[in-house]
């Protein structure tokens, strides 16, 4: 054994470990430098990474503003309800939860088929819907039941509500969930991101979105990898949309409503002195609740295949001849022109011949000699075929023009529709044709090419009626101005037409319905000395058949509903400084007296009572003055309702106990106690 | 009693108390280890968000099964183990054999031996017995010897047959580990260095055909380690998060217990080899550059014994055991910072998991037997000898 041997080797040993060590420290040495690359120059950019990770930012629905009528009355509101939701991984047996359930709530078989995909789908700790909608006491009796529900839990859920349910739905509208189409139209609204948002539909509901919608909370949460929640970091609470108050009177609404009983089409109430509109029905109507739950299949089918159309509003989107209402536009036009005077009266024989062609009266035997107030009053259409003849169409576009025909009101509502006042020019446009003197005929009854909204004949009686003031109609009271300082600023404007003029024609419609032989002489009414003055028109759907009317067929209940004349009247009341105009059109309904003047006369006569002076309508509803800050869901609202489900579950359900809130209560509690009134 | 020398430090004269090994016993490398394991145990509590239970007691309890073992095994004169060195050898092939037969299917890999008392990972085993052949089998080779190809062919099998069995397991990590404790110890016994880059570059030209002999989940790997980002909630989701976690502790780190990847669970199986991010998380670069100082402290001992050793067997085992020790902790870290492929290695004496522990503790019980009997002189035929 050579010591040499035992040298070399040692030697070699000694040098290559400490090669091996300076490998090592180089080694060292790169993962210290990654670390100072990640910790340090990318520190930031990681934890940044790290907070992603670690929070998840939430938008919170905003109450949406309340929407009340002229007096305060709620028209749309939020209220909450409850819905029942399944954690999966609290419930050790969902299926056994679920059949528990069903037994104190049934599920239809579609429900109970999501509910298992969702199971199936989430995460254990996800929330599944299993029903919604729930009042408190629904809430408080899965409560009670809670240990043979187990897993299920019931949530706090703003709903919104209409208390004036099919009564207001075209006015007031209606919110339902998104679909593709309006995420396509907005598509930078932070709320339509958020499941659950309902955007409005139809009335002041989609006008007023913006105003109503509000802004939304964020809520700011850390959460672990599967995304649970573990705490909460930072809260925005949502702002609450503004409340507005229309100028809409709910009684008169429903009044109206229910004064058009069957018939479809439109009834209108405004005050002649403001443009404020106290009713705007549209029937038949529907229910605006139906579609805050995503609205069944079937109910939705019945409201699309229903031949009256009750989707539609007719108040402002139905385009209809105005008719013998007219007549009215023509005096006017007759008058200001100089072709009458009050004394000039024109021989009515039943019938017009225009070359080879007959206008018939409506009146077989004719009407004789009539003044203008007659002709109203007998509402002759030969003595305005003489008339349109001698004033031309021209003068009479530019009256109906002047009374607003063939313009929008600007009311608010989206979908009005326009009407249209037909000139020379515009038919040589639209048919490449001159215009003709059975035109002008046409023209002086108000049939033909001329079609008017029910808002816009409302917003021309109204300007008859209150001395030639033009008017904007308004569906929102403006809390700024006080009623009389707006009646005073419209007073200042410039009168449309002479005063004389105007009284001539009031005078006509007067007769109409106070004259024993005046068409609406039947619809008269007096409430406490205040009478209604009109005019009715009845307007052909279709041609009466040389035929027809030599068979005799000429009884309006004889023809199928769908090719009945409409019937509208127009009136305003009292005749002495008039208050409200109303505009009444009954689809098919037969004819004018007989359809719409008595449904007229029943709203004016509920609205002469309502408001039985003009200082009666002077008082508005401010929403401004009217807090509601509580309106979003937090946390003490939960605890507050478990606390009452406690009590419930101690004592049984008795309304006088619960019911018994003090002044200083919050409005959710009154909320609340109303749901278990009811 | 004082050693002079060959012929009074001969093994067979070698004889110490009791007392006297406990007085030679090196209780600054013991303070070291102890040290880095109670930083784990820390990092452990924070990382169940601030309690013993799950892992922090478990582990505990382990560190003290463990830390018997290292006394037993420092206490026992290692020259028994030259003796036995290959029969060991031995026995963890034929345990390696029984797992590729009976072994349990554990994590999607089958590691696990059941011995009816305890479950067995023969490839922690395989660790140290292969350290142990190889010293024996270099403890009387010459320089010649060493720089001669067929004298290097056994110990090369020796460290080829475990490997192979290893990876069918499969287990890339530990083979890894073992052919590269086998390289540094050819490294230091003087094999010629072009000869490992001769290996390197047959080995390169071999990797496309190992390629196809690797499982899906190991070709997986190297390619989310290619590129992480391709996969984000995949593959590459823990290491994305591993590099997150590290990242966001910068300078100072975010403080105990205040790891948020940690505690929200972004990093799944971050109690065992994914735990250094926590460290890191916590403490910053601060703290996981003075952990990695601590490491290499350790390591320096460990050569530092090794050359205090009086016998070419210690010595060996001293470096081949500390450079195991050293791999342990320059792939686990370079793996969870991104700078190599998730192979599955877990950060020593810090990660949650008992067989591990067990085997390093065993290994620095070996080394703190080495440094007792630094004056002891092994013949080259000492292997052979009869006590």
């Amino acid at each position: 054994m050579s010591l040499l041997w035992r040298y070399e080797r040692l030697h070699v040993l000694y040098k290559r470990t400490a090669m091996l060590i300076g490998f090592f420290f180089i080694l060292v040495l790169i993962l210290i430098a990654r670390l100072f690359y990640l910790q340090i120059i990318e520190g930031e950019r990681y934890l940044e990474l790290a907070d992603k990770n670690r929070t998840a930012v939430r938008l919170t629905l905003p109450a949406r503003g309340y929407i009340y009528d002229r007096n305060g009355v709620k028209l749309a509101e939020n209220r909450k309800t409850f819905q029942a939701v399944l954690i999966r991984e609290q419930a050790p047996d969902y299926l056994r939860t679920l059949e528990n359930f069903q037994k104190l709530m049934p599920l239809s078989e579609e429900e109970v088929t999501r509910i298992k995909k969702e199971i199936k789908q989430k995460r254990p700790f996800m929330p599944i819907r299993i029903k919604d909608n729930l009042t408190f006491q629904e809430a408080a009796l899965i409560q009670m039941n809670a240990p043979d529900l187990m897993g299920i839990q019931t949530e706090e859920e703003i709903m919104r509500v209409y208390p004036l349910g099919e009564y207001g739905a075209h006015v007031v509208g209606y919110v339902s969930l998104l679909t593709d189409r309006d995420m396509e139209k907005n598509p930078d609204s932070p709320l339509l991101d958020l499941p659950g948002y309902r955007i409005g539909r139809v009335g002041i509901e989609e006008a007023q979105e913006s105003v109503l919608q509000g802004i939304p909370g964020m809520r700011k949460t850390e959460i672990n990898v599967l995304g649970r929640t573990v705490r909460l970091l930072e809260e925005e609470k949502a702002v609450k949309g503004k409340n507005m108050a229309l100028t809409i009177d709910a009684r008169l609404q429903e009044e109206a409503t229910k004064a058009m009983g069957e018939e479809a089409g439109a009834a209108i109430v405004v005050d002649v002195q403001t443009g404020d509109v106290l009713a705007l029905v549209s029937t038949p109507s529907f229910d605006a609740n139906l579609f805050t739950v995503p609205i069944s299949t079937k109910t939705w089918n019945a409201l699309i295949k229903n031949e009256k159309n009750p989707l539609q509003n007719k108040a402002v989107n139905g385009q209809y001849s105005p008719g013998s209402i007219f007549k009215l536009v023509v005096a006017l036009a007759g008058l200001e022109s100089g072709h009458i005077t009050p004394e000039r009266k024109v021989y009515c024989s039943g019938r017009v011949q225009i070359g080879k062609q007959y206008f018939h009266c409506w009146k077989r035997g004719g009407h004789g000699h009539l003044t203008l107030e007659e002709a109203l009053m007998h509402s002759c259409d030969v003595y305005f075929y003489q008339l349109a003849q001698e004033i031309g169409p021209d003068k009479i576009a530019e009256v109906a023009r002047r009374l607003g025909f063939g313009e929008l009101t600007g009311i608010g509502i989206t979908g009005e529709k326009k009407g249209l006042v037909p000139t020379r020019e515009w038919k040589l446009k639209r048919y490449d044709d001159g215009w003709r003197l059975g035109d002008t005929l046409n023209y002086s009854i108000g049939q033909g090419y001329l079609t008017a909204t029910p808002i816009q004949l409302t917003r021309a009686v109204a300007e008859i009626a209150n001395g030639g003031y033009p008017l904007e109609m308004h569906l929102i009271t403006s809390p700024d101005e006080s009623r009389t300082d707006k009646v005073n600023r419209i007073k200042a404007q410039k009168r449309l037409f002479q005063t004389s003029h105007l009284r001539l024609v009031r005078s006509g419609m007067n007769m109409v319905v106070n004259q024993r032989r005046g068409t609406a002489y039947y619809s008269r009414i007096d409430v406490d000395g205040q009478k209604m003055a009109g005019k009715t028109a009845s307007t052909q759907v279709r041609r009466i058949t040389m035929k027809e009317r030599k068979a005799g067929i000429v009884s309006q209940k004889d023809l199928p509903w769908k090719y009945r004349d409409h019937g509208l009247f127009a009136a305003f009341a009292p005749i002495e400084k008039p208050r409200f105009a109303v505009v009444v059109v009954a689809e098919h309904g037969g004819g004018g007296a007989s359809a719409a003047a008595p449904i007229a006369a029943r709203i004016m006569r509920e609205a002469l009572r309502l408001y039985p002076n003009d200082e009666s309508l002077n008082n508005l509803f401010n929403p401004d003055i009217y807090p509601f800050s509580d309106d979003n869901l937090n946390d003490s609202d939960k605890a507050d309702f478990k606390e009452k489900t406690a009590d419930l579950q101690d004592t049984p359900v008795n309304a006088s106990d619960t019911f018994i809130t003090s002044q200083n209560d919050s409005m959710a509690d009154t909320q609340k106690t109303d749901e278990v009134a009811q | 009693m004082t050693f002079y020398k060959d012929h009074n430090c001969y093994w067979k004269n070698y004889r110490l108390t009791l007392i006297e090994k406990i007085k030679r016993f090196n209780y600054k490398f013991l303070f070291l280890i102890c040290a880095v394991v109670f930083i784990g145990i820390g990092v452990l509590y924070s990382a169940a968000n601030g309690s013993w239970h799950p892992w922090a007691d478990k582990q505990l309890l382990r560190f003290f099964l463990s830390l018997s073992a290292l006394t037993v095994v420092s206490l026992i004169n290692y020259r028994l183990w030259l003796k036995y060195a290959y029969w060991i050898y031995g026995i963890g092939i034929l345990l390696l054999l029984g797992v590729a037969v009976f072994g349990h299917v554990g994590m999607g890999a089958q590691r696990w031996l059941n011995l009816g008392i305890v479950n067995v990972q023969p490839s922690e085993v395989m660790k140290i017995a292969l350290v142990l052949a190889l010293a024996r089998y270099f403890h009387n080779a010459t320089l010649s010897d060493v720089r001669s190809i067929q004298y290097m062919i056994p110990p090369a099998l020796m460290m080829i047959f475990p490997v192979g069995l290893i990876m069918e397991q499969p287990d890339l990590g530990t083979s890894l580990m073992l052919v590269f404790v086998t390289g540094a110890i050819f490294f230091v016994v003087g094999v010629q260095i072009w000869k490992f880059f001769v290996v390197i570059a047959g080995v390169s030209v071999c990797i496309p055909i190992i390629w196809t002999f690797l499982h899906d989940y190991q070709k997986q790997r190297v390619l989310t380690f290619l590129n992480p980002e391709n996969d984000p909630l995949g593959a590459g989701y823990h290491i994305i998060q591993s590099k997150i976690t590290i990242g966001s502790g910068g300078l100072f780190g975010k403080g105990f217990m205040e790891s948020t990847q940690s505690r929200l669970n972004f990093l799944p199986e971050k109690q065992t080899d994914f735990i250094f991010t926590v460290l890191s998380e916590e403490f910053g670069f601060f703290g996981s550059t003075a952990l990695i100082g601590l490491y290499f402290i350790i390591i320096l001992y460990g050569f530092y014994i090794g050359y205090r050793s009086n016998n070419f067997f210690g010595k060996l085992l001293a470096i081949g055991l500390t450079v195991n020790f050293a791999l342990y902790v320059f792939i686990n870290i370079g793996m969870v910072s991104g700078l190599l492929p998730v192979v599955g290695v877990p950060l020593p004496l810090i990660s949650y998991g008992g067989t591990a522990m067990l085997t390093l503790f065993v290994g620095f019980g070996l080394i703190e037997s080495v440094y007792i009997n630094r004056e002891m002189v092994i013949g080259p035929n000492g292997a052979n000898e009869d006590d």
